[in-house]
């Protein structure tokens, strides 16, 4: 048994997709393709951050030992993260999320061009604040370190820039949190469930970034 | 929809135990690496048992860390290629089903029916897909046997899985 030549060659493009068309719809899983992109370690690196931020920021007596090394492996899983960005596979790379206000404010433009375009790495606006948070992580992790050490200890402007980058930190967190939700429902990607299992859902007729 | 916390396929369980593994490691190395920068700090010497285990930790960690991060990415590689390799596949056994029906001049509402015949569907389940009675699809169904010159379900199906176990040459450029 075998193909017939001719048969395949004209419309049969749209016909094959025909059969995928018909495939999905008794398959149940009808809606849209997914496609997997964060990889299991960046996952992890983004909920224990975010779980670092959270107890150091309410729970977490402020002077304690405690709070000193829950900063210390937020700056480690930062640094892990930067790692991971040089080797680590595609979506995961500085390269799909190039530090870039003009890609941003494109973004933004597609924004209100009511554009269906979907990133499957960090959108541009997403990898600003994505550079920000860690930047800030970082600066919050230095200053800290600096309070306890005898040369920093008591000097007040360290202190203060704590204070402030803490306030500048929290600010983000909430952008960042509306950003995911505002992005969620303008593209129809689910990005918080992308984030806990790895698959961005691509919904029909959006075009690919 | 779930959510598949646990992952359900033995390698993407692999590769979270990889990550997880990764992320306490890192943080074990930066912890013995910090210890050995203070000690040298405060002592300012490299010798005693104790430094040098503790150095040789730090490198053994920095190490692990390495390797697993490479472990990992190689992982993930092999599930990508597997998930591309899928989707190949996929397209092309869509255009092996539409030869199969362009050769057997099925209508368009006899396609319908012979690829939910392929999906394992009965009957009834077609026809309240299809919104017919199942009469209707019963009728379809015994043309689409009939164009196909098979005698009934089983030998349909097999069709198509003959075609994909025998390593048709016609295949093989892909």
């Amino acid at each position: 048994m075998s193909i017939p030549g001719p048969a395949l060659s004209r419309n049969s493009k749209s016909r094959a997709e025909a059969v995928t068309a018909v495939a999905q719809r008794t398959s149940g899983r009808i809606s849209a393709r997914e496609v997997a992109v964060w990889d299991p370690l960046v996952r992890l690196i983004h909920w224990t951050l975010a779980l670092t931020i959270l107890l150091n920021a309410t729970v977490i007596e402020d002077e304690s030992t405690a709070h000193e090394w829950i900063g210390y492996v937020a700056l480690g899983l930062v640094g892990l993260r930067v790692i991971w960005a040089l080797v680590g596979p595609t979506h995961a790379r500085f390269s799909s999320f190039p530090p870039s206000p003009a890609r941003a404010a494109r973004h933004l433009r597609a924004i209100f061009a009511k554009e269906h375009s979907v990133f499957l790495s960090h959108n541009p606006l997403g990898a600003l604040m994505v550079y920000n948070i860690w930047l800030s992580v970082i600066a919050l992790g230095v200053t800290g370190y600096m309070m306890t050490t005898l040369a920093f200890f008591g000097v007040e402007w360290v202190e203060e820039a704590h204070e402030v980058i803490f306030g500048w930190l929290v600010l983000s967190v909430a952008l960042h949190v509306a950003g995911v939700a505002l992005e969620t429902r303008r593209s129809g990607v689910k990005l918080v469930r992308a984030m806990i299992t790895g698959r961005k859902n691509i919904p029909e007729g959006s075009c690919m970034k | 929809m779930k959510l598949g916390l646990w992952p359900a396929k033995t390698k993407e369980r692999r590769a979270t135990i990889l990550a997880g593994l990764i992320l306490v490691q890192a943080l074990c190395a930066l912890f013995f690496i910090a210890d050995v920068i203070e000690d040298l700090r405060l002592d300012g010497r490299i010798d005693g048992p104790h430094m040098v285990l503790e150095f040789v930790a730090a490198v053994a960690l920095v190490g692990g860390v390495i390797f697993l991060m490479i472990e990992l990415r190689g992982l993930l590689a092999r599930m990508s290629d597997m998930q591309t390799g899928l989707d190949i596949a996929h397209g092309h056994l869509a255009d092996i089903i539409e030869g199969f029906f362009d050769e057997w001049g099925l209508t368009d509402a006899e396609r319908d029916v012979a690829i939910m015949i392929l999906k394992g569907l009965d009957n009834d389940a077609i026809a309240r897909v299809r919104n017919t009675a199942a009469g209707t699809v019963r009728a379809q169904a015994t043309r689409i046997y009939a164009k196909s010159r098979t005698d009934g379900r089983a030998q349909f199906i097999s069709l198509f899985v003959e075609e994909l176990l025998a390593g048709n040459t016609q295949l093989g450029d892909i």
